[in-house]
């Protein structure tokens, strides 16, 4: 009965491993200068905001929707600022000039709310201004990681304050100074369910901070606690729903970061638009690593000059495990950017590297003299630190992966073009992580591998399923024409 | 060290596409990243490696062997050398070949069989059946099935066992008397050939060789079997970094003491010492157990991958082993056992694997 009342429950996990990077950001949060012009990309990891809704020129307020993606419940890309709009400054950005704080949208119109209150009720309009204020775009769906449909219903709910790839925002920084905001804006969650539990996964670990939360949860019979330890990618939400016994046919499991919780409660208690990020800049050549409050499209040009001094890095939108760099044309911070993490790329080709002692060097084996050693953070580069060579069955994939499955196993199935024997193997169950390609001692990129063949198995299922409809529907036709 | 990596920078024209050396490009890449790793960059997610590469991994087995080498040079000689020499040579020309006609690089694993071919092989054999029992069994059991990484068979083992095969005599007549004293052998190239041999062909015959001696390795065998206290020194080693998985040698060093052990008390099998438990033990240190349990058993490739499949492995070496010895004319079974759980390798994954993806197939 005890679990019911916020009590944690423990599961089991398996895999995983701690890459320790130098340059982890501090726990403070750094202000960055208003900026003069916003550049808003207009794709980013899970949306494509095709649909423009605003005209050249036109002058806009903090909080008008710029764009929305069709694809994904018409999710709005949002003025952070008020601002005149560019639309060919540069290509796939909508770009805001004269930006100024003042005048931001208060409220969604009261016109606009009474229509939206006869068409679907006071659930719905909840559910509305999630989906209009900015707050829905931090929700993921666990198994696919798409957006949820915000008017569906859950099987249950996966909140979590963690974050441990390197290097992310960390979930205590956003929690320090608005821990009322979370737990407003866990109940406001909870109003949108029935009997749904709400999952929270939470550090393991003992710190004040931690019992403060704690305490603030055990008051909530529907939120059920939830201890991970700290080693990467524990805090995948695909990997929490499956050890919390969470099936992908039970209907879609929505799950929220902790930033995505506070967006619930700006936008639930004060009507407000979400506009407001808070961004962490980490890794090696990174001045002072810390997190910075930004809105969506602030120039990286100016955090660069401001924090990276080291010129040939590669600047990587998310952590080093499954980040994007981003690429010149990108000019401005995405709605979804978590992070930017700053990594050297290989300069120096090393001598004899393979036969130094290895005491400031970290690996996942033990072949380096730094196993002796306490784990350190290090600095890495972008090297590959090896030659490509077939795989030798040494079984670290394994033991590392955290969903459980056999990358080299399935490494060889595609060498044999045994896609069928791939899928048979549960390819579709990786979770993406990047571990196998980081542990591999032939430097196999697995990890890519495993993605693709995700992707094609998919391509393939969904091709079918396209020619069964268009087979029915030849039927059908071909019947009628009979009668 | 840069003025090395500037030889190499203006020799690559000449051993690339449309260059005069094209065709020893091999040559050179193996060269080239022996002394400079690569310059390779990661393109995409994830942007980090591990520090770990193949040459890392086989320079600890080699380390691992080292005292066994070193051992092997004190005990037989100057001829030893020779023989590393030889089998280099040999075993190198085979893969160069493989790798100019594939047009692939040159791998590492070849340093590891260099280094344990000889010492699994009777001190005093011609140096050209050294080295053609490593060309045949770097040819016929690693390049044919297409190179490291895709072999079923241990090349050194498979050359073994096809000298011992097609000349049995000069394989059971070079034994070597071990060197003594503070320079040992080191200085002597022509040590004499020793005709009543290895402990246990000696055992066979009655004769009980000390227990201590075999511990510490002046005894006649394959060159760097000898010494139980250095095998286990690098075996311990290879453990420690995890090359070498803990499984398959417990299970081995395991299942053998568990079937000696009880083949003695049943009156089955001969006991060289007073107490079954110091039988055992004798029996654990006489002949290749030891070293084909830590160095040979344990090369991944040949091997079970799956952890489940690594002690059905070693069981089935183990007690192949025991009986071997014991119920045949062979005096020594440990190359006949390796083979023969590499035949068993792949079988046992697939079943491990069966069990593994019918349980992945109840996942969410």
């Amino acid at each position: 009965m005890n679990h019911f009342f916020g009590e944690a429950k423990k599961v089991k996990f398996r895999g995983g491993y701690n890459i320790l990077l130098k340059g982890r950001p501090d726990d403070t949060v750094k202000v960055m200068p208003e900026p003069k012009v916003l550049y808003l990309p207009l794709r980013s990891e899970r949306f494509k905001f095709s649909e423009i809704l605003v005209k050249e020129a036109e002058r806009v307020n903090g909080g008008d929707a710029l764009a929305k993606d069709p694809d994904n419940y018409d999710v709005p890309l949002l003025a952070p600022r008020s601002g005149t709009v560019r639309l060919k400054a540069a290509a796939n950005h909508i770009v805001l000039e004269n930006v100024a704080r003042l005048d931001e949208r208060a409220d969604i119109a009261e016109e606009e709310m009474s229509h939206i209150a006869r068409e679907m009720g006071a659930g719905g309009i909840k559910r509305y201004k999630l989906l209009s204020l900015g707050a829905w775009q931090f929700f993921y769906d666990a198994f696919t990681r798409a957006l949820p449909d915000p008017l569906g219903t859950p099987q249950a709910v996966i909140v979590s304050t963690l974050s441990l790839e390197p290097f992310v925002t960390r979930g205590d920084v956003l929690l320090q100074k608005r821990l009322l905001n979370f737990t407003r804006g866990l109940e406001h969650l909870q109003s949108l369910l029935e009997y749904q539990p709400i999952y929270l996964a939470m550090p393991d670990i003992d710190s004040e901070f931690a019992n403060l939360i704690r305490s603030h949860i055990r008051g909530y019979a529907w939120a059920k606690m939830l201890e991970v330890p700290l080693i990467y990618p524990y805090d995948n939400f695909e990997i929490l729903a499956r050890r919390l016994g969470l099936r992908r046919d039970k209907g879609p499991i929505w799950c929220v970061r902790t930033e995505g919780v506070l967006a619930v409660d700006r936008a639930l208690t004060l009507t407000k638009p979400c506009t407001v990020k808070i961004v962490s800049v980490g890794g090696i050549g990174v001045h002072s690593p810390t997190h910075l409050k930004v809105v969506p499209g602030y120039p990286i040009e100016k955090i660069i000059e401001e924090y990276v001094f080291e010129p040939a890095a590669r600047v990587i939108d998310g952590g080093i495990l499954t980040g994007r760099a981003f690429t010149a044309e990108t000019l401005g911070i995405g709605v979804e950017c978590r992070g930017i993490t700053v990594l050297p790329e290989l300069k120096e080709r090393e001598f004899l590297g393979f036969i130094r002692p290895g005491w400031d060097r970290s690996s996942y084996s033990d072949c380096f003299l730094s196993s002796l050693r306490k784990r350190f953070a290090e600095r890495y580069t972008t090297g590959v630190r090896g030659e490509l060579r077939p795989c030798i069955a040494c079984n670290f994939c394994e033991e590392v992966c955290p969903a459980g499955i056999m990358p080299y196993l399935i490494h060889k199935y595609l060498y044999a073009d045994l896609i069928e024997e791939a899928e048979q193997a549960r390819v579709d169950l990786c979770v993406e992580c990047g571990l196998c390609s980081y542990v591999c001692p032939s430097k196999i990129n697995l990890g890519k591998q495993l993605i693709e063949t995700k992707a094609l198995i998919e391509k393939e299922k969904q091709e079918i399923r396209q020619e069964q409809l268009r087979q029915e529907e030849a039927r059908k036709q071909s019947e009628e024409k009979t009668e | 060290m840069k003025w090395l990596l500037k030889v190499i920078d203006a020799a690559r024209p000449t051993f690339e596409e449309g260059g005069k050396l094209r065709i020893l490009n091999p040559v050179f890449g193996a060269l080239e990243h022996f002394f400079f790793a690569p310059s390779t960059r990661t393109i995409g997610a994830p942007h980090v490696r591990d520090p770990l590469d193949l040459k890392r991994v086989m320079s600890m087995v080699i380390i691992s062997v080292v005292p066994c080498v070193l051992a092997a040079f004190y005990l037989f000689g100057l001829r030893f050398l020779a023989m590393i020499i030889v089998t280099y040579a040999a075993g190198l020309t085979v893969e160069a070949i493989f790798a100019i006609v594939r047009k692939e690089g040159i791998n590492e694993g070849f340093f590891v069989t260099g280094f344990l071919f000889p010492l699994i092989l009777p001190p005093n054999l011609p140096l050209w059946m050294v080295a053609l029992g490593v060309a045949f069994g770097v040819f016929i059991a690693k390049e044919l099935f297409g190179g490291t990484g895709r072999n079923i068979f241990n090349p050194a083992l498979v050359g073994r066992c096809f000298l011992s095969l097609g000349f049995p005599k000069v394989m059971s007549a070079s034994w070597a008397q071990p060197g003594h004293g503070l320079v040992g052998n080191m200085l002597t190239w022509n040590v004499d050939t020793l005709t009543s041999a290895t402990p246990l062909a000696a055992a066979k015959q009655g004769e009980i060789t000390s227990f201590v001696h075999m511990f510490l390795g002046n005894i006649s065998g394959s060159a760097g079997e000898t010494s139980a206290f250095l095998i286990i020194l690098g075996g311990v080693f290879l453990l420690f970094t995890r090359v070498a998985n803990w499984r398959s040698v417990a299970s081995i060093l395991g299942s053998f003491a568990i079937l000696a052990g009880v083949l003695m008390a049943r009156g089955e099998m001969s006991e060289p010492m007073p107490t079954i438990f110091g039988s055992v033990l004798w029996h654990v240190f006489a002949g290749g157990l030891l070293f084909g349990a830590f160095f040979m058993a344990t090369d991944p490739v040949t091997g079970p991958t799956t952890n489940a499949g690594k002690w059905f492995y070693g069981i089935i070496i183990g007690s192949t082993t025991v009986l071997i010895r014991n119920f045949t004319g062979y005096v020594e079974g440990v190359t006949f056992a390796i083979l023969l759980g590499n035949i068993v390798a792949p079988i046992l994954d697939e079943i491990v694997i069966g069990v593994r993806i019918r349980r992945l197939r109840r996942e969410g």
